[in-house]
């Protein structure tokens, strides 16, 4: 497998925490090329695409993409491109890093618009993709069928369900719930074949074993993660506060913690590697901006994963 | 005949063109493209599928106008194909890049 080339300046603990990422992935066997300034790969010990320039945070992502054509992000995507990489894994600026895979890699042929693929996890289940997480802010109905197409893809490769449970986020399970787009994009979605789709999910099932892939358009989708993510926080910390408020509670959560470790394991969105920009010619995967060590390592992994089982393919053939 | 004299390009040339990437970006026949369309409000081009004509046209007409490309501070002002094709001719005519 040819390298995949990792944004070793993209996020918030760059570069430090994604060396060491990489330096596990590298461990387990995968095949990997930083992109970054030049040096950097004396103090890695790793192999190094050489890339000047970095695009911040902050910066327009179009703009950005088109003015610095020496940056770690268009770099690595000209890799993928160009057959020098197999995937780019970038926690840098997100929209950035979509644009400069839109840009370079180009779509797959017949796609209208990529978007942007988030586990979500479930207790006791495998997790719920959520699509679109953010890459397109208004749709029209026929590119949510579009993106059921391509989540049901990733869903099947990724976590090994044959036929996934396509749900398309409403607020209500009714046929007629919704708005117009909702209404409209229901009955395309009824009316194709190659799709397992159960009808309309509500909010509270993204969470639960009822649906694997839901459908939003990525202005819905960027909230409904963003408040999941907050709100899984604001419970662990509720939770935390809880046993430390009385020394008699210490002792009876230190016996509960064999318990709630793994729960939190499966529930912490690092386990999962971050999310995938599906629709462009080639693996791209977005991690958070907070990624560490441990969530860069599973990102390389399911980038390694998606290139052996050959998933822009499998896209491909779905949307032909 | 000098070999070295680029042959301008005309406007209805710029137009096909123009139709013909953007057809290829969203996905749309290039016949249901026309001059007074809107990008944003009739044929739903974002901000990327925008910046995407813009490379696709920068690098066909890079080797008939040297250098030709699209500043970023006149994107904003390029809200129809017509505003697109005229600010094209009209760089292309001046040997803009």
């Amino acid at each position: 497998m040819l390298p995949i080339a990792v944004d070793a300046m993209g996020g918030d603990k760059a570069p430090g925490e994604i060396l060491a990422g990489v330096r596990l992935a590298v461990d387990d066997g995968i095949p990997v090329v930083l992109v970054g300034p030049p040096g950097l790969e004396h103090d890695a010990d790793l192999a190094l695409i050489a890339a000047s320039e970095l695009i911040a945070m902050h910066e327009e992502p179009g703009a950005a993409v088109r003015n610095k054509k020496d940056s770690t992000l268009v770099r690595a995507a000209e890799a993928v491109r160009d057959g020098n990489a197999s995937a780019m894994i970038s926690a840098g600026n997100t929209g950035a890093t979509m644009a400069a895979a839109l840009l370079r890699m180009g779509r797959i042929k017949g796609v209208k618009r990529p978007a942007i693929a988030t586990p979500i996890p479930v207790p006791g289940s495998t997790p719920t993709v959520l699509l679109d997480a953010g890459a397109n802010a208004e749709v029209q109905p026929e590119w949510l069928v579009q993106f059921a197409h391509m989540g049901s893809v990733y869903t099947r490769q990724r976590f090994g369900l044959p036929e996934p449970r396509v749900g398309l986020l409403s607020i209500g399970e009714e046929p007629g719930k919704g708005d117009s787009l909702r209404k409209e994009a229901f009955k395309l979605l009824a009316d194709t074949n190659g799709l397992n789709f159960i009808g309309n999910i509500e909010g509270r099932d993204i969470m639960s074993d009822s649906v694997d892939v839901a459908v939003t358009d990525g202005f819905t989708g960027n909230v409904t993660l963003k408040t999941l993510e907050g709100g899984m926080k604001a419970i662990v910390k509720a939770l935390l506060a809880a046993f430390a408020s009385d020394p008699a509670y210490a002792e009876h959560a230190e016996a509960l913690m064999p318990a709630l470790l793994p729960l939190y394991a499966s529930l912490d969105p690092d386990t999962y590697g971050g999310a995938v920009l599906l629709g462009v010619d080639g693996v791209c995967i977005i991690s958070h901006g907070s990624t560490g060590a441990t969530a860069m390592r599973n990102a390389i992994g399911v980038a390694a994963e998606m290139v052996e089982q050959r998933m822009v393919d499998e896209i491909r053939a779905a949307i032909a | 005949m000098s070999a070295d004299a680029p042959v301008p390009i005309q406007r209805d040339e710029i137009l096909g063109i123009v139709r013909d990437r953007l057809a290829d970006i969203l996905e749309i026949e290039p016949s249901g493209i026309n001059e007074g369309q809107s990008f944003v409000d009739d044929l739903d081009a974002d901000s990327l599928a925008l910046i995407e004509l813009v490379e696709a046209l920068e690098e066909e007409l890079s080797d008939r106008t040297v250098g030709f490309r699209i500043d970023d501070e006149d994107l904003a002002d390029l809200k129809t194909v017509r505003d697109a094709v005229d600010y094209v001719y009209e760089r292309s005519r001046s040997g803009a890049g």
